[in-house]
């Protein structure tokens, strides 16, 4: 198949180890420093915890995913999860249907991401500064929509995809799973997922061979927003309100868990498995440092250091087996 | 006559001695975000002071929250507009210094509010400082626990005075107390979602937490989801009175909130900034007592700002 040798030829993969080995090996080695350091880190009930937290980042990260795959990136994401967040609250309280708040949730998301990928496709303006744009265009709609206010109270049934449990494991744990396997078939066995590579890898060669570049790259926008507004549901009926910053500090750490799961940044290489480890990471850190006492003053830094010791580790043993 | 014209008049007929400028005068209020429910309850406070006193106010609000060069560039903006006066709450107690010594130097009166600006010349200080409230809405929770248990804190953003000040408070008020033991402090950077997560991860480390204190009533509320997430009981206290914690503390679930009245704040900044244009006696500071909201209290804190009357400057002054 032509386009797996497109999007596949600038690497250099080892043949008998799966490239997100090495990664996975960064979380364990974390995770096994963890329990070592905290009797409490191994339970059952840490462990959930865990998962339950890393599933709010991967939702995010993984339309981000398929975004960075084409060499581009979505700084509106954050913002993105606040307005939708802040539209399906005022939904479900105001009409009183939590369906009706999910298609708002869901919908004003990927609308917000057709708004980016015309930006970057039509009017062919670079993908960070077009939803650095958007970013602030939302966070103005969004203040302006809440005016300081919360919007809290949601009915029980809504909560429960956020709080509930199936078979003991938390019910955004499964929603990650689905979408892992989404991602991942979508990604690497679908025509349209091929074609993402390609185009990040080389979008000349891509749409020499008949790729349709453009409708890709609207589609991995518009992915990416409907991601967020799927976590920003997530996150309403977890924490039971919404607020318009409700959107600080998530872009960024999202972006990050896909670099730190191997996706480059200049587009062609990376896997959505790669992203849920990145996220793991970022949350065993947060959970890591909570149950240790470290104190708040030292919090960032140990982030910045195990954040590059993760790298470092990923890109160390890929060399040594090269 | 018009009801809102009212006071108004009997300002002017009352103020014989000054120049009657009432339908000139603006008023720039800075305020830090349009996300903190404290700093909307500032502005209506503002607005409905200057309704009252019959000045215009402009209102100046960074669009990234808690921006300082985007403050200070409102700042050099406004001296070009020469307002009558400013009612000024600085990003940044000392970044913003310079700015109030460029509002100074274009002789513009600036009336400081929340939190104190470390420099520059004001016409005067209103505020309610964190440290205190931070002990007193500590004191409540541990008295409700009867002087014993386990406690943690949920800090606000490192660094960050409000954060700082608070904790300090939140820590004095338990050395006060030597049978309660203080199990963890940890960040949750004055966000919902963080402050529930951090309190997922401090309830797997302890069995027992019999108290709550979180540096604003976001990260209390989120403690309170998580809580109600493992099947767990603990008292909660929360700072800022928002209208939410109102609500909790009203059913029960939340224990308490300490107050900072941003809606009087912005009061009495816009009187005092007005009664000084109009060359009438003003107090140099006003030091709001902090009050803890809690079952007992709460009903006047359910009405919305938008419909509270603004305090008698002369009520206040004396504390």
């Amino acid at each position: 198949m032509s386009l797996e040798t497109a999007s596949r030829a600038p690497l250099t993969f080892t043949r008998h180890v799966p490239p997100g080995a090495y990664r996975l090996l960064a979380a364990i080695v974390l995770a096994l420093a963890l329990t070592f350091a905290s009797d409490v880190f191994p339970t059952w009930g840490n462990l959930l915890n865990v998962l339950r937290q890393t599933a709010l980042l991967f939702l995010i990260a993984s339309g981000l995913t398929l975004v960075i795959l084409t060499a581009g990136l979505d700084l509106s994401v954050g913002a993105n999860v606040a307005l939708s967040a802040c539209l399906a609250a005022s939904v479900i309280k105001g009409a009183g249907s939590p369906w009706l708040g999910v298609l708002v949730g869901v919908g004003c998301g990927s609308l917000v991401g057709l708004f980016n990928g015309t930006l970057v496709t039509l009017l062919r303006i670079p993908s960070f500064i077009a939803t650095y744009g958007t970013m602030w265009i939302l966070t103005g709609i969004t203040y302006y929509y809440m005016g300081g206010e919360t919007i809290h109270g949601f009915p029980p049934g809504f909560r429960q995809f956020g709080i509930g449990y199936l078979f003991g494991i938390p019910i955004p744990v499964y929603v990650m799973i689905l979408f892992l396997a989404i991602g991942t078939f979508f990604a690497e066995r679908t025509v349209w997922g091929r074609q993402v590579y390609a185009v990040g890898a080389n979008p000349e060669a891509a749409r020499l061979s008949g790729v349709p570049v453009e409708r890709r790259l609207l589609l991995v926008y518009a992915v990416s927003g409907a991601m967020a507004g799927l976590a920003s549901l997530i996150i309403l009926a977890r924490i039971n309100s919404a607020q318009g910053d409700l959107g600080e500090d998530l872009t960024l750490p999202a972006i990050a868990a896909v670099l730190i799961g191997g996706t480059s940044l200049f587009g062609g290489s990376g896997t959505v498995s790669g992203t849920l480890i990145g996220a793991l990471i970022l949350t065993l850190v947060v959970n890591g440092m909570n149950l240790l006492q470290i104190n708040a003053s030292w919090q960032p830094l140990a982030t910045g250091v195990i954040v590059l010791l993760a790298v470092w580790i990923d890109i160390a043993t890929r060399r040594d087996t090269d | 006559m018009p009801r809102r014209a009212l006071p108004a008049a009997v300002l002017l007929a009352l103020c014989s001695a000054g120049p009657a400028l009432a339908e000139n005068e603006t008023i720039a209020v800075f305020t830090k975000n349009q996300t903190n429910p404290y700093f909307q309850a500032v502005r209506v406070g503002a607005e409905s002071a200057a309704k009252a006193l019959g000045v215009n106010v402009i209102q100046y609000i960074p669009t990234k929250p808690d921006s300082i060069p985007e403050q200070l560039s409102q700042v050099e903006d406004v001296i070009v507009k020469k307002p009558s006066a400013i009612v000024f709450v600085p990003v940044d107690y000392k970044a913003l210094v310079p700015a109030v010594e460029k509002i100074n130097a274009a002789g513009i009166p600036v009336t400081n509010i929340t939190d104190r600006v470390a420099g520059g010349k004001l016409v005067a200080y209103v505020g309610a400082d964190d440290y205190n409230i931070g002990l007193s809405t500590g004191r409540a929770l541990l008295k409700e626990l009867g002087g014993k248990g386990n406690v943690v804190i949920l800090e606000g953003v490192k660094g960050s005075l409000t954060s700082t000040d608070r904790v300090r408070g939140f820590n004095d008020a338990i050395k006060e107390f030597p049978n309660v033991k203080l199990l963890a402090s940890q960040p949750g950077n004055y966000q919902r979602l963080q402050a529930l997560q951090v309190m997922e991860n401090l309830i797997q480390s302890f069995p027992q937490i019999d108290g709550v204190l979180a540096a604003n009533d976001a990260m209390g509320i989120g403690a309170l989801e998580a809580l109600d997430g493992a099947n767990r009981k603990a008292a909660v206290v929360g700072i800022n009175g928002s209208r939410e914690a109102v609500e909790l503390i009203k059913s029960g679930r939340l224990l308490a909130s300490g107050d900072f009245n941003g809606f009087v704040q912005g009061c009495l900044g816009v009187e005092i900034a007005v009664r000084n244009l109009r060359k009438e006696e003003t107090p140099k500071e006003i030091i709001l007592k902090p009050v803890v909201i809690d079952k007992t209290n709460y009903q006047p804190y359910e009405v919305p700002i938008e419909q509270r009357q603004c305090p008698k400057l002369s009520e206040t002054a004396t504390k």
